[in-house]
């Protein structure tokens, strides 16, 4: 059985009309000799066919196949919500008097429904800065999604709005999981999930907007354009936005506020390049830098915890040998798809082993107090300039440990490192006028 | 350039002389190295009746158990994690696309068979309406083969993969014989087509209806066991 509430703002396919009225068109739309996806918006190629001669979308397979016999339902969106006091809030945490500023400036453009780009250093505390906006919004009965790229963001994110928001309900929504969907003022989601909407959401914030793979998917872009309201508006969410981005903020396309600061008011450690000529030709012998080996034994003796990112996951086993060669032991390695990563994180976390070697994906959202960063081959490719820039964040983030080293070895200078360190200057010369401290 | 039909990565596509000189299309449907090894083919050593991969060459225990005329079956990889993973997005998602995947090593394992007639297990009207396609005769390129047995029209059942081996066992009789069968089955060899072997109960029925429409002999083939 499917109620009304469930067609509301979104688009469900069905074979038949349901019995409530909600208004259908066809699932794959044909123009001329082509066939384009309504759910996703691509188009189908000449081989997306069943024996029976149905045609199907392969793109967005995942969220249960759209074939030429499906129809898409849905019902305006009605925002049929009970108005509650102050959005739900029950946060009691304090902004600082920085984060209240950014704040009043994202509630001031979401006010008056215009897109906006809150650009807030690691650190900065980017989620606790959104909540005036978001209760503002959510108290105007507004219908508002919180939506990510990545599933981990999401997860992490939902326990926190629960709790600073306690009075509203919320629905969280993610590929592969059990819960049943559920209609809702604040909607917690994967940008996928995104799809199955139409023209929903008064308001949606988009977090860690340049995270893959977003910023180069027209699918998901489109996703997020079509579940807004035309009426509605999007608050972006970064600590390094694209050049897209930075594009249209300097074009004055896009309104930005600056959290140059961390919450703790000190500026972001600056990358620290040394040319390590050939070091992959050395790897091959076991060796590895002479100067990464003084300093990691320095760190060793010196008690300072650390991480050392590396290029690639076949990277981990070599260097992780060639250290043990020279006699700094006891790190483990870790990369995305280790079974034992958990384990591993929290053994750091829980200073029981004194460094990782990993790939690049503790680039977000995992902090160590008073940990010192260094980078093998920060010129390779896969370290994409807001890679490095989130790498750097690393550092620094608690307050007892504001500052901290951030040491980069690469073959040669590359535009990537370049355009970091450039990023990194430009945010803490707008810190420094914000009264930042190194 | 064209893309690995399951895991999406660009291929570096080798275009042959004859391809460039007539100007013919590439074929669209291709498969990366590394997917078309996610699978683990069974070695000589199995159970000479279910097809079943093990360590040695004797007859399993299922086998042992079974009672009646003996069906022996082959099969071409195990059914294990990644095998899963392809039959949860070819059948159950019904990702048709994917059935490329497994044509060259099914008509492969075909060449090795011996038989005169091919009757692959087939699929009931809803699931043609619905999912679109038979996910066996799906991995047939231009082998021959005949739509010998129906699905009982009042055969309506959970599906198999939903139900316990001991439920499974206790299955009705599925199927029926075309109605043009006896011509094309008289005097045969018969190898039927499935895609996983699980207790064999499914294509012991068929094999059943096969000897009644006047099959010599029936064998069978999987692609999964
Ligand atoms: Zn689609
Ligand atoms: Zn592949
Ligand atoms: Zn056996």
């Amino acid at each position: 059985m499917q109620n009304d509430e469930d067609f509301f703002g979104r688009q469900l396919p069905l074979r038949g009309a349901p019995a409530n009225g909600a208004v259908g068109q066809r699932a794959l739309r044909t123009v001329g000799e082509r066939r384009q996806c309504q759910r996703c918006g691509q188009w189908l190629a000449v081989t997306d066919r069943l024996a029976n001669g149905d045609w199907y979308c392969r793109q967005c397979l995942q969220l249960g196949r759209l074939t030429s016999q499906h129809e898409l339902y849905t019902i305006p969106e009605p925002n049929r919500f009970a108005r509650v006091k102050s959005g739900g809030l029950t946060w009691t945490g304090q902004l600082s008097a920085q984060q209240d500023v950014a704040a009043q400036a994202v509630l001031r453009h979401v006010k008056t429904r215009t897109d906006h780009l809150l650009w807030a250093v690691t650190g900065a505390g980017k989620t606790e800065i959104v909540y005036p906006a978001l209760a503002w919004a959510l108290a105007q009965g507004w219908r508002v999604a919180w939506t990510s790229p990545r599933v981990d963001v999401c997860l992490e994110l939902a326990p926190r709005l629960r709790q600073a928001f306690g009075g509203v309900a919320q629905a969280l929504l993610y590929g592969g999981q059990a819960d049943p969907y559920a209609y809702c003022p604040l909607t917690i989601c994967t940008t996928h999930q995104l799809l199955r909407f139409k023209a929903a959401f008064d308001l949606i914030v988009v977090d860690e907007v340049d995270a893959f793979p977003l910023a180069t998917s027209p699918m998901l872009q489109r996703a997020i354009a079509n579940a807004q309201k035309p009426q509605g508006c999007h608050l972006l969410l970064t600590a390094t936005p694209g050049n897209d981005l930075q594009q249209q903020v300097r074009r004055h396309q896009l309104a930005v506020t600056y959290v140059p600061l961390r919450y703790h008011g000190h500026l972001l450690p600056q990358i620290d390049l040394r040319l390590a000529w050939r070091w992959r030709e050395g790897l091959l012998r076991n060796r590895l830098p002479s100067a990464l080996i003084h300093q990691l034994r320095g760190y060793l003796a010196k008690h300072q915890r650390f991480l050392l990112f590396v290029p690639h996951v076949v990277d981990l086993p070599v260097i992780s040998q060639a250290l043990q060669l020279a006699g700094i032991q006891g790190g483990v390695t870790v990369h995305a798809a280790d079974p034992d990563r958990p384990t591993k994180v929290q053994a750091m976390r829980d200073e029981t082993i004194p460094f990782l070697i990993t790939t690049t994906i503790l680039e977000r959202g995992v902090t160590f107090p008073n940990i010192a960063v260094v980078i093998l081959g920060g010129d390779d490719p896969v370290f994409s300039t807001a890679a490095l820039v989130q790498i750097a964040g690393r550092v620094g983030r608690s307050a007892d440990f504001p500052s901290g080293q951030v040491t980069c070895y690469c073959h040669s200078h590359t535009k990537r490192v370049r355009l970091a360190r450039g990023m990194i200057a430009h945010l803490n010369l707008q810190g420094r006028r914000q009264g930042g401290r190194p | 350039m064209s893309a690995c039909v399951w895991c999406g990565r660009q291929l570096q596509a080798t275009l042959t002389l004859a391809q460039i000189w007539r100007f013919a299309p590439i074929a669209q449907a291709t498969v990366c190295d590394t997917c078309q090894h996610r699978f683990a083919a069974i070695t000589s050593q199995h159970c000479p009746a279910c097809g079943r991969q093990q360590i040695d060459e004797t007859v399993c225990l299922d086998c042992q158990r079974w009672s009646g005329r003996p069906l022996t079956n082959h099969a071409v990889y195990v059914y294990d994690v990644a095998m899963k993973a392809y039959m949860q997005q070819y059948k159950f998602q019904g990702d048709y696309a994917l059935r490329v995947l497994m044509q060259a090593p099914l008509a492969a394992a075909l060449q090795r068979e011996t038989y005169d007639v091919l009757v692959p297990i087939p699929v009931d009207q809803t699931t043609w309406r619905t999912r679109g396609f038979n996910q066996v005769t799906g991995w047939l390129r231009n082998q021959p083969f005949q739509q010998a047995l129906l699905v009982r029209a009042t055969h309506k059942e959970r599906p198999q993969s939903a139900k316990a081996r001991a439920d499974r066992l206790r299955t009705p009789q599925p199927f029926t014989l075309a109605p043009n069968a006896s011509q094309i089955l008289h005097g045969q060899r018969v190898l039927l087509l499935d895609d996983v072997y699980t207790t064999g109960r499914t294509l012991r029925h068929a094999a059943d209806q096969i000897y009644l429409g006047g099959a010599k002999a029936v064998t069978s083939l999987t692609l999964a066991r």
